[in-house]
């Protein structure tokens, strides 16, 4: 009995996990857009004093809920040789965010090879990505479009997806979006309750947004 | 717990901590009010942070060096050393315990009511990097510090053969955390180098906990 009324409750109440990676170059963001996602999904959280973030050297986490889902982020180092240990978290995330600094066209091309290494991994295949052109409130950031191609070039190749959708709006916007892109997803091979990263669907959508983390 | 594992290990400092705060609250009801409302209201709650790795990895000379900010000459400790340090307007009440094979047992005597834990590790010395990581391994494991913060300082990075934080915490198995919060500095303890970021980020993070 006890164990019937529990399952009852949990499938009533229990939300569905995803685990959410934040990638990109150091510097483009990651933590402050975790901190801004953060004060603005949870009700009682005070947020870190923006301007104290510094450089992230190990792991990051948040958890917010969104509607029936719960999204737990694992933001991640990204200086170059950090970069090696992002493939260790691929197999057990359901979604990628990949922020990109708009207003550094120098690294750019460096952005582009470290996303290209991410999106060429096996073990991502089909799963939803997301790539946010960070800092665009700074007069000189490059618009969308140049994110745009950036990712498109590689999404359609390796990826197969549909043209990416480019839209300016705040964070609280592309997270929404994005929990329904991953929910989605995983609805489509959905096994059990936290639906494990390898049964993905092999159509996943990359979509690029213009973000403002620091607004 | 094991009977033998509740037996705390003698040291220089005061009483344990679950004692003390007992008494304060006995003591004095209406101060106790008025010092919870004024650490509500400023933030000055006393943190309580470990500082944990094997022996001869500079726990001690850390501390100090984060107390008095100056190298001491220190001894194995046997036992604990607790200090009082004040950063950035938050006290941290910090304990230093020994880390030698035989007293590492008692280290969980200790992880209630943590707040962080310092975990230090001689980059230098590759070839106990195994038994870091297992000690490592099996603290993280314990119910009361599920909600501590981790940050690891991969010290002694002025040895010429140390090892790269990034080799450390491969070496450490961090990228396995995946609910926990942490954080890598190469720290030099007798330079003094790496130790300001790491209490800056260590306050900015505890500042800001959910």
């Amino acid at each position: 009995m006890y164990t019937l009324l529990s399952g009852l409750y949990k499938y009533m109440f229990q939300k569905d996990e995803y685990c959410v990676l934040i990638l990109g170059l150091d510097n483009a963001g990651k933590t402050t857009f975790l901190e801004q996602t953060k004060t603005k999904f949870s009700k009682n959280y005070k947020g870190m004093n923006l301007s104290k973030i510094t450089t992230t050297v190990g792991l990051n986490i948040g958890t917010i809920d969104v509607g029936k889902a719960r999204l737990m982020f694992w933001d991640l180092g990204g200086q170059e040789e950090l970069q090696s240990l992002w493939d260790k978290y691929y197999a057990e995330s359901h979604g990628v965010i990949y922020v990109i600094d708009s207003t550094d066209e120098e690294r750019l091309s460096e952005s582009k090879e470290a996303f290209e290494k991410m999106i060429s991994s096996e073990v991502l295949e089909g799963v939803p990505l997301l790539v946010l052109a960070n800092k665009q409130d700074v007069a000189v950031s490059s618009s969308c479009s140049s994110a745009h191609k950036f990712s498109s070039a590689t999404c359609r190749t390796r990826l197969r997806s549909p043209s990416p959708v480019c839209v300016c709006v705040c964070v609280c916007v592309c997270v929404c979006v994005f929990v329904c892109l991953c929910v989605r997803t995983a609805c489509r091979c959905r096994t059990s309750k936290r639906p494990s990263a390898t049964a993905r669907p092999r159509s996943a959508r990359g979509t690029v947004w213009c973000s403002r983390a620091r607004r | 717990m094991t009977r033998a594992a509740t037996r705390q290990p003698r040291g220089r400092g005061a009483q344990p901590p679950q004692h003390r705060r007992h008494q304060d609250r006995s003591l004095f009801e209406m101060g106790g009010f008025f010092s919870n409302l004024f650490s509500g209201l400023f933030g000055t709650r006393e943190m309580r942070i470990l500082i944990l790795g094997l022996d001869g990895a500079g726990k001690t000379t850390i501390l100090y060096r984060l107390q008095v900010g100056e190298v001491v000459t220190t001894i194995p400790t046997i036992g604990f050393n607790v200090e009082t340090v004040t950063y950035k307007n938050l006290r941290f009440q910090v304990w230093d315990l020994g880390g030698q094979t035989s007293i590492r047992p008692y280290w969980r005597c200790y992880y209630s009511n943590t707040d962080a834990v310092i975990y230090v590790v001689d980059s230098s010395d590759r070839d106990r990097m195994g038994i870091s990581k297992s000690e490592l391994v099996a603290m993280l494991e314990e119910e009361e510090l599920k909600k501590a913060i981790l940050v690891v300082f991969a010290n002694k990075q002025d040895m010429e053969q140390a090892m790269t934080p990034t080799e450390v915490a491969n070496a450490l198995g961090l990228p396995a955390l995946k609910d926990r919060k942490w954080q890598i500095f190469k720290t030099s303890a007798t330079k003094g180098t790496g130790l300001d970021e790491a209490m800056e980020w260590l306050v900015e993070s505890l500042k800001s906990r959910q």
